[in-house]
C-alpha cells in the first residue's frame, strides 16, 4: 500500500503511523484537516442557501 | 605549579633516589591522586560505562596528538581477557629524560603528575585535544596496576605503577629499533561500578578518530571473543558522512566538503543529505567530541540557513516573496560533520563538551562564503536541498495546525461534551452507539426518534464555501471535526489517542443517499480511516442504510432500501392476480412462471439497453439478437450451438443477416482476418456509418445474456399477448407493452416515496427503519473498505478531472453487509 501523503510504499502491520509512512505524514495530513483544505465539489446548493455561503 | 606538589615531588624523588619501597607516605603528600580517586567524576565524567571508556580515549587522545603533530601514523588499542586495556603508538616515545625540576623521568611526571602531559608546555604541540586535558595521569590514578614501555633512540623503557604509584624508577630494560608508548592498563574495580569494556563503544569513538585524522592507521583488536577492527580513511570527514549515510539513500552522491588549515584556526566541514527527516551532525574541537556543540557548531548553522535562504531567493526557488526557512528545515536529513582545530580551545560545561573560544564568526563566514560558492557550482544539488527543506516547511506549517486539533486545552476533554451532541444515558461504552447524523433536520429527527438509553446523536453539517464563481465545496469544517473528537472521547494524535476512551463501541454513520452525502459519508470513513485506524480495525465503525423508497398501500407501509428491492417487490405484485397468454401458441403464463418470465423480460430489456449504447440503434440490436436467438435464428439450426460456431459458418451467419434484412438494414458478409471467422457489416440507412457485428461484439456479457434470455423466452417474441386481470382483458401487440402494462397495474393502488434525504423522515420513521437496532439493517466497515474509500478520496482530492468526474457518477460506495 501506498502512504496517503507522500506515495511511498508502505505497509500495514506492525506501523504505528498506518496508514501512513511515517509521523510526520500523519501529521501533515492531520494539519489538512484541521486547516479544512480536504474538500469536495458539490452541487450549486438552493438560492435560500446560498447566501449564507461564504466566499472563500 | 604550587609549592605543595614542589615538595611532594622532591620527597617522591628523594624516595625514589634511596630506591625505597613506596609507602603510605608517599600517598598523603600526593595531593592531585588523593583528589582524584576521591571525586573521579570531576575528572572522567562518571564512575560508569561513559567513565571507563573514557579511560581509553586519554591514552589514544595522546598518541593522536603525537600523529597530528606528524610523528605517529598507527595506534593500537587491545581489549584483555581480563578487561585490562593496552594503547600502542609509533609516536617518539613519551620522554625519559629527568625532569629538571621534579628531579625524576619526564615520563613519570606525565604518569603522575595533574594537567602534566607535553601538552602542558604550550610549544610542544600546535593543537591538541586529550580528553578533557585532564592527562594520562589520571588514567594512571584510576588503574590498578599500570604497565608502561617506552621505545625511544634505541632503547626499551620500563616502569609499574599500582593505584598511580610508581612501583620504581623508569628504567632502562634493553635496546629495540621500534619507536613509541604502550601502555597498558587495568581500571580499579574499587573507583568503577562497570569494569567491563565494549568493543562497539570503542570501535565506534576510535573510527570517528580515524576519520578526523586521515592518514592515521587505528586498530582494536578484541582478545576476550576475537573481534577485530582497522580503520583508515584517507577521505577524512568527508568519507566519515559518507560513512554515516552509508544505510541511506543520499540526496547528492558526493558530499560538500571544504576546508582550510591555518595556524590560528583549521576548519574541516563536510555535508551530505540524504532523504530521512532526522539529523545527524558531529562536531569536534581539536578532535574531541563536542557532544554539546559550542560556537563552532552555532557558526555552522547559522551560515547554513542563511546560505541556503539567500540561494533560494536568488534562484527564485520559493513561491512567495516572504517565503523563508527555519533552521529546523534546513536541518531534516542533514548529515554533517564539523571539525576545528586550534590552539588551547575553551571547552564549557559538565562533561566538558561544548566548545567556548571565539570562533563562531570566522565559520560562519567560512561556510557562508565556500557554500555559497558551491550552490553558484552546482545548481541541481542546490535545489534538491533546498526542495527538502521546502518540504520540511510545509510539514512544520501542517504539524502547526495540527495542533489545533490535537491540543486538549477544556475543549477536547469530554468533561465539556459539545452542544450539539445529544448524549445517551447508558454509561457503559460497549452498550452505547453514537450516531453521526448529515444534516440539522435529519439530526432532529434522530434525536426525537432514538432510544435515549443507549443511542447518542451528533448532527454534523458539511461545511459549504464558494471557492470560485459557480463552484461550491463541501468540506468537514475544523470545529466539526473537533466537535467529533470530544464526542468520541479518544482524543487524536501519537500521544493523545487511546482507544480506551472510546465513548461508543459503535459509531454509525448516517449519511443521505445522494451523490452529497456520499461525498460526506467518504470524508468522514477517510478521516476514521487515517487518523483512527484502531477505530476501524476493531470494528467500531458502521455505516447505516436508511431506506430509499417508502411504498405505500392503503394503511401498510413498506420500506424499500434499494431500486433491486422495490423492482422485486413491484414483480411480485404485478404477477399476483393475473395471466397472461400468448396468442399464438395458447399457452397460458401465470403465478411464479409469470413472474420469472416478466423478470427475464425486464432483465433482457436492461441487456438490450445496454447493445443499444454499443450499437447506437435499438431496432439494430433487436433484430440481430433475434437473428441469433430467434425461432428462425442461427443457434436454432441445431442442439446444443456454440455462439463461436455461427461465426464460423457463412450459412449460419446468413441466418442473422436475413433477420436483419427483414428489419430494413443492408448487409454485407466478410471475412474477420482477426479472429479467423466471418463477420457482419451493416450498412445503416441513416448514414453512411459502418456497424460490424463480429466475434469481438459477441464476447460482450450484454450480447451473451441477451441472447440467452431470448432464447428463453422465445414465446414472447411472438405478440400479441392476452392480459387478464381479475376477469378484465387487455390485448398488447409488443414485449414491452406487456412488461408496462403490467408494471403500471402493480403500482396502480401503491404511493412509492423516494426519500431524497434523511430529512424527509419523521422521528417515528427514522426509529422504524434506521435506529431501531431488531429492525435496522448497518455495514459494518472493514479495512478494506477504507482502504478502497481512501482511494476514492483521493480521486476526489486530486487534479484528474476524468476519474473524479467518473466517480461523482459512479457515486458508489460498496461495503459488504456484514452486519444484521
Amino acid at each position: 500500500m501506498k502512504c496517503p501523503i507522500c506515495k511511498k510504499t508502505t505497509v500495514w502491520e506492525g506501523n504505528p503511523d498506518r496508514p501512513f509512512c511515517s509521523e510526520r505524514c500523519r501529521i501533515i495530513d492531520l494539519g489538512n484537516w484541521s486547516a479544512e483544505d480536504y474538500r469536495v465539489e458539490t452541487a450549486l446548493p438552493d438560492t435560500e442557501e446560498k447566501a449564507e455561503i461564504p466566499h472563500e | 605549579m604550587n609549592k605543595t606538589l614542589e615538595e611532594a615531588l622532591e620527597k617522591e624523588n628523594q624516595v625514589a633516589a634511596n630506591s625505597k619501597e613506596y609507602g603510605a607516605e608517599s600517598i598523603t603528600v600526593l595531593e592531585g591522586l588523593e583528589a582524584v580517586r576521591l571525586r573521579p567524576a570531576m575528572y572522567i565524567g562518571s564512575t560508569s560505562e561513559l567513565g571507563l571508556h573514557h579511560l581509553v580515549y586519554e591514552i589514544v587522545d595522546n598518541s593522536v596528538d603525537e600523529a597530528l603533530a606528524g610523528y605517529c601514523d598507527r595506534v593500537d588499542v587491545i581489549i584483555h581477557i581480563d578487561n585490562s586495556i593496552t594503547v600502542i603508538d609509533n609516536g617518539r616515545g613519551i620522554p625519559v629524560d629527568i625532569h629538571k625540576q621534579q628531579k625524576v623521568s619526564a615520563a613519570q611526571v606525565v604518569l603522575t603528575i595533574l594537567h602534566a602531559g607535553g601538552k602542558f608546555d604550550s610549544n610542544s604541540y600546535k593543537v591538541s585535544g586529550g580528553l578533557h586535558g585532564v592527562g594520562v595521569s589520571v588514567v594512571n590514578f584510576l588503574s590498578e596496576t599500570l604497565r608502561l614501555e617506552i621505545w625511544r633512540d634505541g632503547n626499551t623503557y620500563e616502569q609499574e605503577y599500582v593505584r598511580g604509584l610508581p612501583q620504581y624508577p623508569l628504567k632502562q630494560t634493553g635496546k629495540t629499533k621500534k619507536r613509541g608508548t604502550k601502555i597498558t592498563f587495568k581500571p580499579d574495580h574499587e573507583i568503577f561500578e562497570v569494569t567491563e569494556f565494549n568493543f562497539d563503544t570503542l570501535s565506534q569513538r576510535l573510527r570517528e578518530k580515524a576519520f578526523l585524522n586521515s592518514g592515521i592507521r587505528i586498530t582494536i583488536t578484541d582478545e576476550r571473543n576475537e573481534k577485530a577492527h582497522e580503520f583508515f580513511y584517507k577521505g577524512g570527514i568527508a568519507e566519515f558522512v559518507k560513512h554515516l549515510n552509508r544505510n541511506k539513500t543520499v540526496l547528492h552522491s558526493q558530499p560538500i566538503a571544504f576546508s582550510k588549515d591555518d595556524d590560528a584556526l583549521s576548519i574541516d566541514i563536510a555535508i551530505q543529505y540524504n532523504d530521512a527527516y532526522n539529523e545527524i551532525v558531529h562536531s569536534f574541537a581539536n578532535n574531541i567530541n563536542t557532544v554539546d556543540g559550542g560556537t563552532h557548531l552555532t557558526g555552522f548553522r547559522a551560515a547554513l540557513t542563511s546560505t541556503i535562504n539567500n540561494y533560494a531567493k536568488t534562484a527564485g526557488l520559493f513561491k512567495k516573496d516572504d517565503e523563508k526557512l527555519a533552521p529546523e528545515d534546513v536541518r531534516e536529513g542533514l548529515v554533517a560533520v564539523v571539525s576545528v582545530k586550534l590552539p588551547q580551545p575553551q571547552f564549557e560545561g559538565q562533561t566538558k563538551g561544548k566548545l567556548n573560544s571565539d570562533v563562531k564568526g570566522q565559520v560562519q563566514s567560512f561556510v557562508n562564503e565556500n557554500l555559497g560558492r558551491y550552490f553558484e557550482e552546482n545548481p541541481a544539488v542546490a535545489k534538491k536541498i533546498i526542495a527538502k527543506a521546502i518540504d520540511a516547511a510545509r510539514a512544520r506549517e501542517a504539524a502547526r495546525k495540527a495542533r489545533d486539533l490535537t491540543r486538549r486545552k477544556g475543549a477536547l476533554d469530554s468533561a465539556s461534551l459539545p452542544g450539539k451532541l445529544a448524549d445517551c444515558s447508558e454509561k457503559d461504552p460497549a452498550l452505547c452507539e453514537l450516531f453521526i447524523v448529515e444534516g440539522d433536520s435529519a439530526g432532529g429527527s434522530a434525536k426525537q426518534g432514538r432510544d435515549r438509553r443507549t443511542q447518542a446523536i451528533l448532527p454534523l453539517k458539511g461545511k459549504i464555501l464558494n471557492v470560485e464563481k459557480a463552484r461550491y465545496d463541501k468540506m468537514l469544517s475544523h470545529s466539526e471535526i473537533r466537535t467529533m473528537i470530544t464526542a468520541l472521547g479518544t482524543g487524536i494524535g501519537k500521544n493523545d489517542f487511546d482507544i480506551a476512551k472510546l465513548r461508543y463501541h459503535r459509531i454509525i454513520l448516517m449519511c443521505d443517499a445522494d451523490v452529497d452525502g456520499s461525498h460526506i459519508r467518504t470524508l468522514l470513513l477517510t478521516f476514521f480511516y487515517r487518523q483512527m485506524p484502531e477505530l476501524i480495525e476493531r470494528g467500531h465503525i458502521y455505516i447505516a442504510q436508511p431506506p430509499l423508497f417508502k411504498v405505500k398501500k392503503g394503511r401498510s407501509e413498506q420500506y424499500m432500501n434499494n431500486e433491486t428491492e422495490l423492482a422485486k417487490f413491484l414483480m411480485k405484485k404485478a404477477t399476483e392476480n393475473i395471466s397472461v397468454k400468448i396468442q399464438a401458441t395458447g399457452f397460458e403464463y401465470k403465478g411464479a412462471d409469470l413472474r420469472k418470465a416478466l423478470e427475464k423480460l425486464a432483465d433482457l430489456n436492461g441487456y438490450l439497453d445496454k447493445l443499444e449504447r454499443r450499437l447506437h440503434d435499438r431496432k439494430l440490436a433487436e433484430a440481430m439478437i433475434e437473428g441469433f436467438a430467434g425461432t428462425q435464428g442461427a443457434l436454432s439450426a441445431r442442439e446444443s450451438l456454440k455462439l463461436h460456431e455461427v461465426f464460423e459458418k457463412e450459412e449460419l451467419l446468413q441466418k442473422v443477416t436475413a433477420a436483419l434484412e427483414t428489419a430494413g438494414y443492408e448487409t454485407v458478409l466478410e471475412v474477420d482476418e482477426e479472429h479467423g471467422t466471418f463477420e457482419i457489416a451493416v450498412t445503416r440507412s441513416r448514414n453512411n456509418g459502418r456497424t460490424l457485428i463480429d466475434w469481438e461484439l459477441a464476447t460482450h456479457v450484454e450480447f451473451q445474456k441477451a441472447v440467452q434470455l431470448y432464447g428463453d423466452l422465445k414465446d414472447f417474441s411472438h405478440p400479441p399477448f392476452l392480459i387478464q386481470d381479475n376477469g378484465n382483458s387487455v390485448i398488447v401487440e409488443s414485449r414491452d407493452a406487456l412488461l408496462e402494462h403490467t408494471m403500471g397495474a402493480a403500482r396502480k393502488d401503491l404511493s412509492i416515496q423516494r426519500y431524497k434525504g434523511l430529512g424527509e423522515m419523521n422521528p417515528e420513521q427514522l426509529w422504524e427503519t434506521t435506529l431501531q437496532p431488531e429492525k435496522r439493517v448497518i455495514l459494518n466497515v472493514q479495512i478494506n473498505d477504507a482502504v478502497e474509500t481512501d482511494e476514492m478520496f483521493t480521486v476526489l482530492m486530486g487534479d484528474a478531472v476524468e476519474p473524479r468526474r467518473k466517480f461523482i457518477e459512479d457515486n458508489a460506495l460498496d461495503v459488504k453487509n456484514l452486519d444484521i
